[in-house]
């Protein structure tokens, strides 16, 4: 008897879960933050998976960026995608391309979610919309700043660091003859990113053709051609006088800096979380530095990642995605992420309220990223950068600027070697694209 | 010869060899195939717009500077790695065969880095030999050796060639030591008789006998080189700096999951695997003819 009644309330508990279950509907989020980014991330959807009773957002870590992208097009071909995939800015015109996605303002329009696209800070809206109509949604946007260790430059008898590349060479040189540090600067992981393309923002100069890119496929680099030739023998002069090091692989730039060994560091601005649980130091950190003939610095430009929808779901799947997007666009959830990781504010409104409550009072470096991508008027040399197969030329470019590292080529030659291999993958991405109707 | 029964008809042997042949049309047989379109093709990543590019992929590659230097450091690569990783296993593996005592603990000691995930392996290696931190590379910079695998070509692809070795040397030493122990006992006691010393005996009766051994962990080993290092590459260096380290298999990696060029990727892998197929060929039919497979 006493088993009957267990069977019957086991019977019970099994019919019900499912349908309890199927109440709410589920879609899935890949994605590439780890460590602590991935427990703010998860905070997120936690927050938007509280906040109602319709939908539930399962949030899967797959890896870093390439492994996600890698994930996503796996999964995609054998038609069995996720609902919503972040993927990094260097992805953009795969993605674009790809006829695999939804773009998300047509998303939210249709689904009648007033969002206003206007306010989105500009290099971050301009990056992510195609004909001015956003294709993914901003989610983790960063920019490159630059730390450094206040003691260090205290001891040399700096205030900070300088806000020109010049100046700031005769300060780490000082540093090094007074042994206040052994190591300057520390070459940035990222380093194609933050000092030569945001280098190339920053100071005015053209990347590549056609807006670097923005205007069409049909785009060239031509670094080679500008002051990202003067930058990478400045580079290579610091590493031969021992003013930066390179962390090489198994171990970060980062580190070097926050145990107080190398004196300045570039990095994104979404390094905050990191640097504040793990420096000994005494940090803080101000913008990128500009060259000395340059009146006015222009803005940097954006990285990190954005969030797509991919085609193939059901419209309740659709109505999902576009309550969670609405959510992670709110100014309010905005606000917290941006606190809570170092990103920036993906909105106007966001940044306004952050600054209202008093937020930079307390934590004056988190503001640097906002002002150095809001910084003076975006031109075609500063908008960002939107290259085919850009990963790819990327790579290419970071092989000749090692090879002038290890004292194999000139700075000319290998830019030179870059743009050519880089304009060679460019002409690819351009043949494979002909032709796709980007409406 | 005795002759297996499987009783009547083709049912059962046919049924015991499935599972064998299962695994190798689905891991092996059709990702072939795959591959063998895929390089024949350009195709975006999502597969939305795939075109014939007959043998482009091939040429291509053939004409790239960056697959001629991939070529050239892999063969570096693997000769080196294979060379010492015999070597070190040889002289250990006489060592142990001759001390007597503390043999099992000595032999369970080298044994240890095969049980080390190649990942692991490799970041071990980077961080001791790290310019920057690394207590080996501050060994090498108090003896004047300007050390450092992130600048230096040279440098990087010794330490990967380091670390992949003494990754693999367990492996060879084990097949070494049974082959040891299989040389008949008689023959080295005559040979003590006759007044010969460990060192003699080793290389004039247990050399010549390890012959089929070395010859089989010399395919092996060149086999590891080109296929299994990868983690190891990705966990040192990545492939430089400037290419240094940059091995085929590494570069098929890099081109396919990071580059998302697939054509290419798939020709590379292709050639790959068609000059593995070669080389082992190669070294059957010069090095087997040397090699004594009587007791």
């Amino acid at each position: 008897m006493k088993r009957a009644t267990f069977m019957a309330v086991l019977f019970t508990v099994l019919a019900l879960a499912p349908s309890a279950k199927a109440a709410r509907i589920e879609v899935q989020w890949w994605h590439a933050m780890s460590g602590v980014l991935g427990d703010r991330l998860n905070e997120v959807v936690d927050k938007f998976n509280k906040s109602q009773d319709k939908y539930t957002v399962v949030a899967v870590a797959k890896g870093n960026y390439d492994e996600v992208t890698n994930g996503v097009i796996a999964a995609y071909r054998a038609k069995r995608p996720p609902e919503m995939v972040q993927i990094a800015e260097r992805g953009y015109m795969t993605m674009l391309l790809s006829e695999a996605v939804v773009p998300v303002q047509d998303l939210l329009e249709k689904q009648g979610y007033k969002i206003d696209f206007a306010d989105f800070i500009k290099p971050v809206a301009s990056f992510w919309s195609y004909k001015g109509r956003m294709s993914a949604l901003p989610f983790n946007s960063s920019t490159p700043i630059f730390w450094y260790n206040k003691d260090h430059f205290q001891k040399a008898g700096f205030d900070k660091p300088a806000d020109t590349w010049q100046e700031l060479e005769k300060q780490l040189y000082a540093i090094k003859a007074k042994g206040i540090s052994e190591c300057g600067t520390v070459l940035p992981g990222d380093f194609y990113w933050s000092l030569l393309e945001n280098y190339s923002a920053i100071n005015n100069q053209p990347y590549g053709t056609l807006a670097n890119g923005f205007d069409g496929l049909g785009t060239e680099f031509v670094y080679n051609r500008t002051k990202v030739v003067s930058q990478v023998a400045r580079l290579k002069k610091w590493l031969d006088d021992g003013i930066m090091q390179i962390a090489g692989q198994g171990f970060s730039p980062e580190q070097l800096f926050t145990s107080g060994r190398c004196s300045t560091f570039v990095n994104s601005t979404a390094s905050h979380g990191n640097i504040e649980r793990n420096a000994t130091i005494n940090w803080s950190a101000t913008f990128l530095p500009h060259e000395s003939d340059i009146d006015r610095p222009l803005n940097s430009t954006i990285g990190g990642g954005a969030i797509w929808v991919l085609k193939g779901h059901t419209p309740e799947r659709y109505e999902a995605v576009a309550a969670f997007l609405n959510f992670v666009a709110q100014p309010e959830t905005q606000v917290w992420w941006h606190g809570a990781t170092g990103y920036v504010p993906a909105t106007n409104r966001a940044y306004e309220l952050a600054r209202e409550r008093g937020y930079y009072k307390d934590h004056p470096t988190r503001e640097i990223a906002v002002l150095q991508l809001s910084r003076g008027t975006p031109n075609e040399n500063s908008r960002g950068f939107r290259f085919g197969n850009f990963v790819q030329t990327m790579l290419a470019q970071r092989q000749e600027v090692e090879a002038v590292f290890s004292g194999q080529k000139q700075p000319q030659q290998a830019m030179d070697d870059a743009v050519k291999r880089g304009n060679e993958i460019l002409r690819q991405f351009e043949k494979l694209n002909a032709g796709k109707n980007l409406e | 010869m005795k002759r297996a029964n499987f009783g009547e008809g083709p049912g059962l042997p046919t049924l015991l060899l499935l599972p064998q042949f299962l695994i190798l049309l689905f891991f092996f047989f059709i990702p072939s195939l795959r591959a063998l379109t895929q390089s024949v093709l350009l195709s975006d990543p999502f597969g939305t717009t795939v075109q014939f590019v007959w043998l482009d992929n091939f040429t291509e590659l053939f004409a790239s500077g960056e697959y001629r230097q991939s070529m050239w450091v892999t063969f570096q690569f693997t000769v080196g790695q294979n060379a010492l990783t015999l070597l070190v296993a040889l002289v250990l593996a006489f060592a142990t065969d001759h001390i007597i005592r503390g043999r099992s603990v000595y032999r369970t000691i080298i044994l240890l880095p095969y049980a080390i995930a190649p990942a692991i392996a490799g970041i071990l290696w980077a961080f001791l030999f790290n310019p920057a931190v690394g207590p080996l590379a501050q060994i090498l910079h108090g003896l004047g050796i300007a050390w450092d695998p992130n600048l230096n070509p040279n440098h990087a692809l010794l330490l990967v060639t380091l670390a992949a070795s003494w990754k693999h040397i367990c492996y060879d030493y084990i097949f070494l030591v049974v082959g040891l122990l299989a040389v008949p006992v008689s023959l080295m006691e005559a040979a003590a008789v006759d007044g010969a010393g460990p060192i003699r005996r080793f290389v004039s009766i247990g050399l010549p006998m390890l012959g089929p051994t070395v010859f089989f962990l010399a395919v092996m080993n060149f086999i590891y080189g080109f296929f299994e290092t990868f983690a190891i590459i990705d966990a040192v260096t990545k492939g430089g700096p400037a290419g240094a380290t940059n091995i085929l298999v590494y570069k098929v990696y890099v081109d396919g999951f990071v580059n998302l060029n697939l054509g290419s990727s798939a020709a590379q892998s292709v050639l790959l695997m068609s000059f593995a197929l070669l080389c082992t060929l190669l070294q059957f039919r010069y090095f087997d003819r040397k090699v004594n497979y009587g007791v």
